[in-house]
This record gives C-alpha cells, sequence and structure tokens, in this order.
C-alpha cells in the first residue's frame, strides 16, 4: 500500500455571503474540499460561481463586505519537524499576515502587471518576502533570489535583479511573480489564473515550469481556472464548480473520460478542440442564477436539459461514483431513471480514449 | 473562393511607430493577405506580433507608414477624402477585446448602438432610428428592454453582443473582431461564436478575427494567417495549417495549445521557438508555395530543411 498521504488542507462546510447594496449574496453555499501534500487540484466553474471567492477564503483576504457564515478551512503547516495545525477562519488578520500569508501559502494572481510594486526592482521585490518573514540576511537572500530567478527560467539573473516590472515581457514578469511566490518556501501554491493574460506559447512554457517546480519541492498547488485545457494538463483532481457548491469532483480522469453531472457535460461540450468540425458549438443555455435569491432545489435546474421533476424541489446531496469521484446530481439517485451524456460528448471522449491509448503504446 | 473578387486587398502594408529620434518600432514589417466576401480570416500570433496593429491599420486608427490597402475597390491605404472616409467608416466595423472598455458608461444601449446611425445620418425619424435598434438588439440575442439600461448592467457576455450590435447596425461588409471572445467565459465564448457565425452565414460579411486562442480560431476561420514580429510567416486555409504546418513557428505555436485530454496532455511537452538563436532572418525570407494556398515565409533553402528534419505536428 501506499504511504498515508499528509492532509494539508482541509475546507468543511464553508459557507460565505457578501453585503450587497441589492442584499445578501450567498457567494459560497457550503464548500468541502481536502487537499493533500504534493498534489494538484484544479477548480473549475464559470465566472461568478465562487471559485475565487473561496482561494480568497484561504489566503484571509476576503473583501471588507465579506462574512463567513459556517465552516472550517483547516491548514497543516511545518515547523521544524513539528506539524502545526490551524484553523485559517480562526486567525485574525496580524495572525495571517505574520505567518501564513506569502510565508507558508503563496498566491499567483492573473495579471502580472498589477500584482508587481513598478517602483521597486524585481530584485527587491523577491527578497522582501524572506527579510520579513525569516530575518535573512540580505546577502543570502540575495543569493536565493538570483537562485529563485534561474529555477523559473530568467537568463542573467544577477542582471535582472535590478530591472523594473515593465522593463520586462509579460511571461517574464509571471516568472518573477511566480519566483517571489516561491521565495519563503511556502507550502501551499495557489494559482488564479495565472496564464489567462498571457499568450499560449508561454502558458505552456509557465505551467510546465510550475509543474518541475512541484516535482522538486512538493509543494501543493490549486489552480483556479476555466480553461480545460490548462487543467487536463495540470491537474491531478479537479473540483467542479457551480453557483457557490462543489457540484462534481474526481480524478482529472474521472472528470474528463467518464464526467456524472450535466454540468461538468456542459462545459467539455462547450469547449472546441482541435477536432471539432461540428457546425454549431454547444452551449449551455441560460446564465448563471442570481445569488441574491435563495436556491430552491438544485441551482443548475432550470438551464439543465436533463433536470428531473425533484431538481426544483430538493437539492441533490454527492452522490459517490467511486472512491475518487463524487458528484451532485439527482441522475444518480437509483430510482433516477438512466440518462446518457449528449452522444457527441460521447464520441469526443471515445475519441480521446483511443487517443490517449495509442499514446500509451 | 480563388476566382471570386477580394473584398479588402492587403499588399506590403507597413506600420512603423516612432519612439524617439534613434528608435522606431517596426510593428508591421510589410504585410500581404487578402480576404474574400464572406469568409472569415483568422489572424494569430503572440502578444506583440502586431495582430492587433494590422487590425487598427486597416480601420484607419493608425497612418500606415506604407503599402497599400484596397478595400472594395477603393484604396483607403493614403489621405481619405471625404466621400472615402464615410464608406470606410460605414462599410468596416471593428469589435473590441473589452466590452466593458468599449462601451461609454454614461449612454444608454439605445445610443451607443445607433451612434453610427447619428453620425451618418442614415433614418428619416426618431421612430424609425428606434425600431433599427430594436431590430439589432433582437438579433445578437438581447431584447428590446435592453435598449433603456446602461452598459454597467449587463453581464459580459450580454456586453460584447451590444458590441457586436453596435458593429452590424451599419451593414458592414468587414468586420474586425480583435480578441472580440478573449475576456469571456468558455460556455459564453461558445455563444459569441455561434451568434457570428449565424451573422455571417445570414449577412455574407467578411471577419477579420484576431486571437491567440488557436482553438477557437480553428474552430471559426476558413483561413488562417501566422503572424510573428510583423511578419506573416505562414498563411494558407485552416486544413493546410493544421494538418501541414511547416514554418518552425507556427509548429510551436500550435504544440503549445493544451489538449482537453488528461492522459495524452501530461506527456506533452510544448516546442521551444526562438528567433533569436533559431538563425531564420525574417526580412530575408519571401513568400515560397507549398501547395494549394499554402504559403511560407522562407530564404532560400529554408523551407526544404523544415519539411525534411522537423517531424510531422
Amino acid at each position: 500500500m501506499m504511504m498515508k498521504k499528509e492532509k494539508i488542507l482541509a475546507i468543511k462546510d464553508l459557507s460565505i455571503s457578501f453585503q450587497t447594496s441589492a442584499g445578501e449574496v450567498n457567494a459560497i453555499r457550503g464548500v468541502k474540499l481536502n487537499l493533500y501534500k504534493g498534489e494538484t487540484i484544479a477548480i473549475v466553474g464559470e465566472s461568478g460561481s465562487g471559485k475565487s471567492v473561496t482561494m480568497k477564503a484561504v489566503m484571509g483576504i476576503l473583501s471588507s463586505n465579506g462574512k463567513v457564515n459556517s465552516g472550517t478551512i483547516d491548514f497543516t503547516y511545518h515547523q521544524g519537524d513539528e506539524a502545526v495545525k490551524v484553523d485559517i477562519l480562526k486567525l485574525n488578520k496580524k495572525q495571517m499576515r505574520k505567518s501564513i500569508n506569502g510565508k507558508r501559502i503563496a498566491m499567483i494572481f492573473q495579471d502580472p502587471m498589477t500584482s508587481l510594486n513598478p517602483t521597486m526592482t524585481i530584485g527587491a521585490q523577491i527578497m522582501e518576502g524572506m527579510i520579513w518573514h525569516y530575518k535573512t540576511p540580505r546577502e543570502e537572500a540575495y543569493k536565493k533570489a538570483v537562485n529563485l530567478l534561474e529555477l523559473v527560467g530568467i537568463t542573467d539573473a544577477e542582471k535582472r535583479m535590478k530591472n523594473y516590472p515593465h522593463q520586462l515581457s509579460g511571461g517574464m514578469r509571471q516568472r518573477v511573480v511566480i519566483a517571489i511566490a516561491l521565495s519563503c518556501d511556502p507550502e501551499l501554491l495557489i494559482c488564479d489564473e495565472p496564464t489567462t493574460a498571457l499568450d499560449v506559447t508561454i502558458q505552456a512554457k509557465i505551467l510546465e515550469l510550475i509543474k518541475e517546480i512541484q516535482e522538486k519541492t512538493g509543494i501543493s498547488v490549486i489552480y483556479i481556472t476555466h480553461d480545460l485545457g490548462v487543467v487536463a494538463k495540470v491537474a491531478d483532481y479537479v473540483s467542479v464548480m457551480y453557483a457557490g457548491k462543489i457540484i462534481e469532483q474526481g480524478t482529472v480522469n474521472d472528470i474528463f473520460y467518464d464526467p456524472r453531472h450535466p454540468y461538468t457535460w456542459g462545459l467539455l461540450s462547450a469547449m472546441p478542440d482541435i477536432d471539432t468540425h461540428d457546425d454549431k458549438l454547444y452551449t449551455i443555455p441560460g446564465s448563471p442564477p442570481n445569488l441574491l435569491k435563495k436556491v430552491e432545489g438544485d441551482a443548475f435546474a432550470p438551464r439543465n436539459i436533463f433536470a428531473l421533476n425533484i431538481d426544483t424541489r430538493e437539492e441533490p446531496p454527492m452522490f459517490k461514483i467511486s472512491d475518487t469521484h463524487y458528484a451532485a446530481t439527482w441522475l444518480l439517485h437509483e430510482k433516477a431513471p438512466k440518462m446518457d451524456m449528449p452522444a457527441e460528448l460521447r464520441t469526443r471522449i471515445d475519441r480521446m480514449l483511443k487517443e490517449a491509448e495509442k499514446d500509451g503504446k | 473562393m480563388e476566382n471570386k473578387k477580394p473584398l479588402l486587398t492587403v499588399k506590403n502594408l507597413k506600420q512603423h511607430f516612432r519612439i524617439s529620434k534613434k528608435y522606431t518600432v517596426k510593428a508591421v514589417n510589410g504585410v500581404d493577405f487578402e480576404i474574400y466576401p464572406g469568409e472569415t480570416y483568422g489572424l494569430v500570433g503572440e502578444s506583440g506580433s502586431g495582430k492587433s496593429t494590422i487590425g487598427r491599420s486597416l480601420i484607419r486608427l493608425y497612418e500606415p507608414t506604407g503599402g497599400e490597402i484596397i478595400f472594395n475597390d477603393v484604396d483607403i491605404s493614403g489621405r481619405l477624402s471625404e466621400a472615402d472616409r464615410k464608406h470606410l467608416r460605414t462599410n468596416m466595423q471593428m469589435i473590441f477585446q473589452d466590452p466593458m472598455a468599449s462601451l461609454n458608461p454614461r449612454k444608454k444601449v439605445m445610443d451607443i448602438i445607433a451612434q453610427g446611425l447619428d453620425i451618418h445620418h442614415m433614418y428619416s425619424s426618431a421612430e424609425e432610428r428606434k425600431e433599427l435598434v430594436y431590430k439589432i438588439l433582437e438579433r445578437v440575442g438581447l431584447s428590446r428592454e435592453h435598449a433603456n439600461r446602461y452598459p454597467h448592467q449587463f453581464s459580459g457576455g450580454q456586453r460584447q453582443r451590444i458590441g457586436i450590435a453596435r458593429a452590424l447596425i451599419m451593414n458592414p461588409k468587414l468586420i474586425i473582431a480583435d480578441e472580440a471572445i478573449s475576456a469571456l467565459d468558455v460556455s459564453i465564448q461558445a455563444q459569441v461564436v455561434n451568434l457570428m457565425k449565424d451573422i455571417q452565414r445570414e449577412t455574407n460579411t467578411a471577419i477579420l478575427f484576431i486571437a491567440h486562442d488557436l482553438s477557437m480560431v480553428k474552430y471559426i476561420s476558413d483561413r488562417i494567417g501566422v503572424l510573428h514580429l510583423g511578419y506573416l510567416v505562414e498563411t494558407g486555409t485552416t486544413d493546410e495549417i493544421f494538418s501541414n504546418p511547416v514554418h518552425p513557428y507556427t509548429r510551436s505555436l500550435l504544440s503549445a495549445i493544451p489538449h482537453p485530454n488528461p492522459v495524452v496532455e501530461k506527456e506533452r511537452k510544448s516546442m521551444t521557438y526562438d528567433y533569436g538563436t533559431s538563425g531564420i532572418d525574417y526580412a530575408k525570407g519571401i513568400q515560397q508555395h507549398v501547395e494549394g494556398t499554402h504559403y511560407v515565409l522562407a530564404a532560400g533553402d529554408e523551407i526544404r530543411s523544415w519539411t525534411n528534419n522537423g517531424k510531422k505536428y
């Protein structure tokens, strides 16, 4: 048997609402998520599904009108050889800044131009965290910063230390952001759409880079993205979010080759791949629900052509499909009529499986 | 397609920006291509390759430094006469990337969409103006009630529909879509792309589709031009480019597209292409014929070495 995996992050029953002028928005409605050491989880969903809010809660950087109604976020980190477990939601801002933010959980944001300080050299920005958190001597911090720049694939690292962000290209800037995130040896790295603002060629390089670093250092990574191609490339596990809830989770193979939730079917169908020749792209009808109103039944029901009667009355629980694969849809109930995924998606998955088989040989 | 007359012919288009006495950015360096009525031409390339610059030069947001642009039999590259300007501004329209930044937040949707009509006096009564806007709103999947709202009251996908409506109301012959769907969610992207395709089928409008998302470009385009550092390095039909990419830059671009197939994707490494160390000089290259309408920018024997030793993508 394999070694017992060490749980690094456990989110339980998280519920968050925002006070707005229009009323209370229930952005997160009971999220449960586990992440083990060295693994990568991807959270996918439309804008407004709550993926970023969940991760902001983990970082303790919710905007001021946000309120955590219930739940716990247990984070385990190591101090020396000792494992320390804290509930992030119980820490105050000062404690978060001192012992968690940047030091043990680091975050990479979407736009590298707005997350770097334009008035500081990139060298100073990489060293800043080490000096602040660990009181690293300047010289040592400088050496480590140069090493980090080399690690993220920037040539002439010593010279680059004196550059300002505007002197670098978009891809280089994002590399610098990654170097900063890694500077304090965090145990968890959260990437919020890390490559959305970048070109495909650079995107591929950045993703490969994060993967390499993960193999070297064994950190855990959470990706927030809506690009399923990115998910396929990097993730071990996938959680699909819709209207503030995780509606399907499983290994990346579970989700891509054996999706069960109609929303996941829709997401997978909507993305054209290189072999799509259909005349029309599949679209999920309608738009996401307004979370100002209380959700009755399954939040996805109004957009779901497979919706059952019960979907409008009662919210489906998480049904277990296998040890790793869960989905919240009444279609999985033993009494539900048998429903298959759309035929186009079926043929696409069959084609992918064939490709995968060929590739394996 | 070949025997038809092109709607837009671009010959040796150059667009340079003088930053200082010593330094000029050569954003576009002699680009030739044609767009036929009713087709979609995809322009792809990384940021800084000059794809948006080409779009902006075509619609004359910039003064082209050199070259010729012939649109609907009228040369629009030099100084424009009043009649030519009107011809250009009514028959060529643009859809921008960020629908929030490109819609005036202080105007109602009605006035945003009707602005082109107002400028060119294209209606006889206020009633007709209203009807035209209502018709176009319904065409893009919005309803007439939306006309009295402001842009901030819409979602991203709806805003982009307003941008499309604004372009369509002029009955343009050519629409330049500059990263028009890049800022949208995957499921919304599909809706907007379907809408653009439907409209194209109805009105026979040509579209210049500028994007960096290759899977979408492949889906929507009939022909593709691959742009790098201001040069068109490879042109051809979508099939020609995707089934037989020749130029190393095109290959690296194609290899970088992530496939939504985890088992295959986990093993795949993207190809690297570095212009600086590749030994290729775009300035020396000439357009060489590969097959059909497929051309590659290459100097001398380069094309043979690319097709021989590089394995097929």
